[in-house]
């Protein structure tokens, strides 16, 4: 077997690097493939929060680094998905405790035995982003609709594409409320993906189920009826290659907007 | 089992019954008797502990045998519950001393045996008396454990020094102690503290904690909160229960004073009361 490799990584903090690493990973194993979670944010983790494992963690990659313990034993099990596991960051220690080779050749390793490695990469462009993409070939850039995010993400673009491993990369929108792009409050979809002129892997619409999924470390692609989840589940299919439709935000969020669409309709007619 | 009749009854002896099946193989075989019939029965029951359904049965038992419980003597606690959400009367026996005694019988056979305890349960005293008997030694245990090797171990942290800090511990941060360890403040999660010793927080523990991290499996953790997402003693280790997964719910103003340590291969946890 050989797995594929995938940093996600953005830039700026704050974007939804790490909520996106935990629901990508999450779907693509409820989808049945065997997946690794890798956080390379050390001495500032939270991957293993979000997914509800921060108990189970004994071994960190650091420990696997030094020797302390063989790769395997570190790999913490998730609760409900026996296809995915969390490869932990070391709390009490600082990027400079991995090298980018020592990270190359964990990924290489995980690629034997599983179908799918997430390196979620930490902010910044300074040798934890220059870790986190070391074993990858692939990459998922998140940005939001905002212009310091886009800017750190076209930073990061072209970091990506000087990188001669990285075969390619693709953005994904989080936090869109189609109701401020309608008004004009926020760039739309198409300015951001005209500024980066890169192809989309998804769009995530703002969804306050997102904090109450951290809290309870549970992410959100197990919640069918949430929105996010399911614009998650969809990134994770076209991963997978499959050819899936973006969903129309303007028409789900809004039930009002339906309501008041209806209602101009019959004004109209009455004109 | 003894029996004997009095004025307008009898008593039936079954407090050497072993099961519940037992009672009632007893007590049919004797209502069936004629003259047992439209008679009161007064039920000694000794230690016999019967839950309500139990003797649900066998008051349905001896009321279809055209007979009533009149009294029931008992010293098991979860009888006299069960009896008092039953209504029936629970009495002394000393008064009755007039009544003659009878030979137990002994054997059921195999097959009925089984058949009762389908219906009744297998619910056996004996094997009641043993776990309970267990739990008593395992209580004990817990008070008394000590033979040369484990007081020597527990008396090793008292020898080293202690390192004292009077702050909070916040994510990322890593002590380690070459003696004990007493932190005045809160560990925060994220945070680990390691001891040789013994390690103790005036605060909310809620980070990881080593404690004997050399090996010493007497030494203990104590906090104001125990909320430690691990606890480690020695190589022993415990984890947070996934429901108390909340981080949000960590800070509070009830504190339950706790102490951890290793037990039988495992870490437990008690409460520090004032004795």
């Amino acid at each position: 077997m050989s797995g594929r490799v995938i940093v996600i990584t953005s830039g700026k903090g704050g974007v939804g690097k790490t909520t996106a690493s935990a629901n990508i990973g999450t779907a693509l194993a409820k989808l049945g493939n065997k997946v690794v979670m890798i956080d390379t944010d050390l001495g500032l983790r939270n991957l293993d929060l979000l997914l509800g494992l921060e108990n189970r963690i004994v071994y960190t990659i650091v420990d696997v680094v030094e020797e302390r313990c063989k790769l395997k034993q570190a790999l913490v099990k998730d609760k409900k998905n026996p296809n995915l596991c969390l490869l932990a960051a070391a709390q009490t220690r600082d990027k400079s405790a991995v090298t980018e080779e020592q990270l190359k050749e964990i990924c290489e390793k995980l690629k034997e035995d599983y179908d799918y490695i997430l390196v979620d990469c930490p902010a910044g462009i300074e040798q934890g982003f220059q870790n986190a993409v070391a074993g990858a070939t692939e990459a998922i850039v998140v940005t939001t609709p905002e212009m310091s995010a886009v800017r750190d993400a076209d930073r990061i673009i072209g970091l990506l594409e000087a990188k001669e491993e990285i075969e390619s990369y693709r953005l994904l929108l989080n936090r869109v409320r189609p109701n401020l792009i309608k008004s004009k409050d926020m760039m739309s979809v198409e300015d951001v993906v005209e500024i980066l002129s890169a192809d989309l892997i998804g769009i995530i619409p703002e969804d306050t189920g997102i904090i109450t999924s951290t809290n309870k470390g549970e992410p959100i692609v197990n919640d069918e009826k949430s929105l996010a989840g399911r614009a998650y589940t969809n990134v994770a299919k076209r991963i997978l290659g499959e050819e899936v439709e973006f969903i129309n935000l303007e028409e789900e969020t809004s039930v009002v907007a339906k309501v008041k669409k209806f209602f101009k309709g019959l004004m109209v007619k009455e004109k | 089992m003894d029996k004997g009749y009095v004025e307008n009854g009898f008593i039936v002896d079954l407090s050497n019954a072993r099961k519940t099946s037992e009672i009632i193989y007893e007590l049919s075989r004797i209502l069936d008797i004629p003259e047992a019939q439209n008679k009161q029965v007064c039920l000694k029951l000794g230690n016999v502990a019967l839950t309500q359904t139990e003797l649900t049965s066998i008051k349905a038992l001896v009321e279809s045998m055209n007979s009533e419980i009149e009294f029931i003597s008992t010293n098991a606690p979860e009888t006299i519950d069960s009896a008092k959400s039953l209504n029936i009367e629970i009495s002394e026996l000393e008064n009755i001393v007039e009544a003659p005694d009878f030979e137990m019988t002994t054997s059921i056979s195999p097959e009925v045996e089984n058949a009762l305890d389908k219906i009744f349960g297998d619910n056996d005293f004996e094997k009641e008396k043993e776990a309970e008997k267990e739990v008593l030694e395992i209580a004990e245990e817990m008070v008394t454990e000590e033979d040369e090797a484990t007081l020597e171990l527990k008396k090793e942290s008292e020898k080293l020094p202690t390192l004292y800090l009077k702050k909070t511990i916040r994510s990322g941060q890593s002590i380690t102690s070459d003696g004990n360890l007493v932190i005045v403040g809160d560990v925060n999660p994220g945070s680990e503290i390691i001891a040789k010793g013994d390690i103790t927080v005036w605060g909310i523990l809620g980070g990881i904690a080593h404690a004997g991290n050399e090996g010493n499996t007497q030494a203990r953790i104590r906090a104001l909160k125990m909320n430690a997402i691990q606890l480690r003693i020695a190589d022993i280790f415990a984890r947070r229960p996934d429901g108390a997964n909340t981080p949000f719910v960590q800070k509070t103003n009830e504190f339950t004073p706790e102490e951890a340590r290793i037990f039988r291969k495992n870490i437990i946890i008690n409460k520090l009361t004032e004795n």
